[in-house]
């Protein structure tokens, strides 16, 4: 039999004999499949912002969108500024959509390209006001940060309303009354954001209900983005409706994750009563 | 007379269940020294029939389609009643299951019972278990996640580090070059058809040898057992051991609480730990996770052909080594049957799983 595995292992081990200049053009083709491990996805503008040849001012631009809300929902450099990442020659062509850097007074269209609902009510708003008359007004990265100077293009949250951002250009105390208005439509969204997060964790799938959330959060926010408290006063109670079914639906996914837990320990009771009853009853029988 | 009584007499006139019940149960004898690790041969069944009945109850619900099989896992998760527990114990029991199989195999590696005349019986476990394993992997792609269509991608993506048949193997498993609905079907009739049949038909093959040539006997404690030579067919009884019934079946009726009682204790204190968040999000084709590794239980190969830079070398080493744990016995011609009185052997076998844990721990955190 050892004669037999001996031919076995010689028969397997022939084709290593074949090895010789076959290697590495066998190692590059394992690598470079698609399906064949962790895939690196090519950009090229990260590639060259990185690189040491790059103005340090702009060397620092992948690490804040690495640091971005962008970044999180799958947003990259072309989904902004066009232009082809997968052609390094061909990335900045204007043919293949390179857009680049908006000017100050473009930053609103450029970002309303995706944020088409919060535009409009942004043009609307003393702010968009301001911009397009004296060209000096806040624009969208004036609150919510770009990648430029070390910052990043942070979530939409109730704290981007602060005294030292807003007293930049004028007074805090509207936008603190507005603050004030938001706050408890925007801690029970917060809430509900930390629900899923702790219910993600524990399994449960709950892509409806993020996408319900996300629809309600986009459409409360486009309202204050009007900077109309009145308005905001007006339309709280309707959005904290809207939240309601939300909300029932976390409680009552914990309260069955809860039943769960208990269910599967009080079978490991069970189970283990059961054991101990057994094994107390397993001795070797008397000689 | 009872009604219970009645139907006992119906079936022993016709097939004598007491003289069944005399020969297989209570005159059947196990050896004195016989110990927990014994057992673990008909926990694999327990573990194997849980594995089968909440299959069959998750069939009932599960639709084998990629536009579907998300979503109809999470409606087994979420709206059937208990079906969450049935999945839970599916998952779970399917990783607890490759842990049975393997301390078997171990224990019977330690205690000797795979030499002659017990060879066979050997590699027809060896087989279930790499059956298990197959299982397994047809069954992680299932739920279709990322987690799991990732993890399949990488697992059969090893096989195309065979030359010229390599990429031949992954496409036949894939029924493609990427893993795609046509996967998903394969994968599903392996799983639910293929597979269970070709299991129970070992398993059948297994006890078969179990029964025709008797337990063995540990080679320490207090019996030394047979050491006469096999030179014809002779079964190996133990005329001074315990009775099968009640000693041995309370024993192996304990373990099978053990097995059930560490199911439920995963499922009520680690949750997620088969199911992570990864194994709740869809699977998506186009968007590569930052990490993608395999099942734990595959970990040990996937690490050893991570570490060795020329997949070719690496996969047939690995079949060189599966070859030399299925034909072990024929190898092993020592007369020794005690490990402990082998150093060699020993060493080998203490540091086979020493490598073996090093290599899933290192492919878990790399």
């Amino acid at each position: 039999m050892r004669y037999l595995f001996l031919s076995l292992l010689m028969v397997l081990s022939l084709p290593l004999g074949s090895l010789a200049g076959y290697r590495e053009e066998f190692e590059r083709e394992f690598l470079s499949k698609p399906w064949a491990g962790e895939q690196m996805e090519e950009d090229a503008c990260i590639a060259c912002h990185v690189a040491e040849k790059m103005d340090p001012k702009f060397r620092n631009i992948p690490q804040s969108w690495k640091m971005s809300i962008h970044y999180q929902h799958n947003v990259s450099c072309h989904h902004c500024h066009g232009g082809d990442p997968k052609d390094a020659e061909m990335s900045m062509s204007r043919e293949r959509g390179f857009v680049g850097t908006p000017k100050y007074a473009e930053v609103p269209e450029f970002c309303g390209k995706c944020h088409v609902g919060i535009l409009k009510n942004y043009l609307e708003s003393g702010h968009g006001k301001a911009l397009k008359s004296t060209g000096k007004g806040p624009n969208c990265v004036t609150c919510h940060g770009s990648h430029k100077d070390e910052q990043y293009i942070k979530k939409a949250h109730i704290d981007i309303i602060n005294e030292r951002l807003c007293s930049k250009c004028h007074s805090y105390e509207r936008a603190k009354i507005m603050k004030q208005t938001l706050f408890l439509t925007e801690k029970k969204m917060g809430a509900l954001d930390e629900g899923f997060s702790r219910l993600k964790a524990e399994g449960v799938y709950i892509e409806e209900e993020e996408k319900a959330l996300f629809n309600i959060q986009a459409e409360f926010r486009t309202l204050f983005h009007t900077v109309d408290v009145s308005l905001v006063k007006e339309r709280t109670d309707e959005f904290v409706k809207k939240l309601e079914p939300i909300e029932m639906k976390v409680k009552n996914t914990f309260h069955e994750l809860r039943f769960r837990r208990n269910f599967s320990a009080f079978l490991m009771l069970l189970f283990a009563g059961m054991g101990i009853v057994v094994f107390v009853l397993s001795r070797p029988p008397r000689e | 007379m009872g009604v219970g009584r009645k139907i006992r007499d119906w079936f022993e006139v016709r097939i004598g269940l007491d003289d069944f019940a005399n020969v297989q149960f209570r005159e059947f004898r196990v050896p004195r020294n016989v110990n927990v690790f014994h057992t673990l041969g008909l926990v694999t069944v327990v573990a194997y029939m849980i594995q089968v009945i909440t299959g069959i109850l998750l069939l009932v619900y599960y639709v084998p389609h990629p536009d579907f099989a998300f979503k109809s896992v999470q409606e087994i998760m979420n709206t059937v009643s208990f079906g969450w527990l049935l999945r839970q114990m599916h998952v779970v029991g399917s990783s607890l299951m490759v842990i049975v199989v393997f301390l078997h195999m171990a224990s019977v590696f330690f205690m000797g019972g795979y030499r002659k005349p017990r060879e066979m019986t050997w590699a027809v476990g060896g087989l279930m278990f790499l059956i298990t394993l197959v299982f397994c992997l047809s069954g992680y792609l299932l739920p279709w996640t990322q987690l799991s269509y990732w993890a399949t991608t990488v697992v059969t993506s090893i096989p195309t580090a065979f030359p010229f048949i390599g990429d031949f193997i992954s496409r036949v498993l894939r029924g493609g070059e990427y893993v795609t609905g046509i996967t998903l079907g394969r994968f599903f009739a392996l799983h639910v058809s293929i597979l269970p049949l070709i299991f129970l038909f070992l398993m059948v093959l297994h006890i078969f040898f179990v029964k025709r040539t008797g337990l063995s006997t540990p080679p320490f404690g207090v019996s030394s057992g047979q050491q006469n030579p096999w030179t014809a067919y002779r079964r190996e009884t133990h005329p001074d051991g315990y009775p099968f019934y009640p000693y041995f079946v309370r024993k192996e009726i304990f373990m099978g609480m053990l097995y059930l009682t560490v199911m439920f204790f995963f499922i009520t204190f680690f949750p997620t730990l088969f199911l992570p968040e990864e194994a709740n999000t869809p699977a998506d084709p186009l968007r590569t996770p930052s990490q993608i590794r395999p099942e734990w239980y595959f970990l040990a190969p996937y690490q050893m052909l991570k570490l060795i830079p020329n997949k070719f070398i690496g996969i047939t080493l690995q079949l060189i080594l599966v070859a030399v744990f299925l034909l072990w016995p024929f190898l092993d011609t020592k007369k020794e049957p005690n490990i402990l009185k082998r150093p060699v052997l020993k060493t080998v076998f203490f540091l086979a799983l020493i490598i073996l844990a090093v290599l899933t721990i290192w492919g878990n955190y790399r």
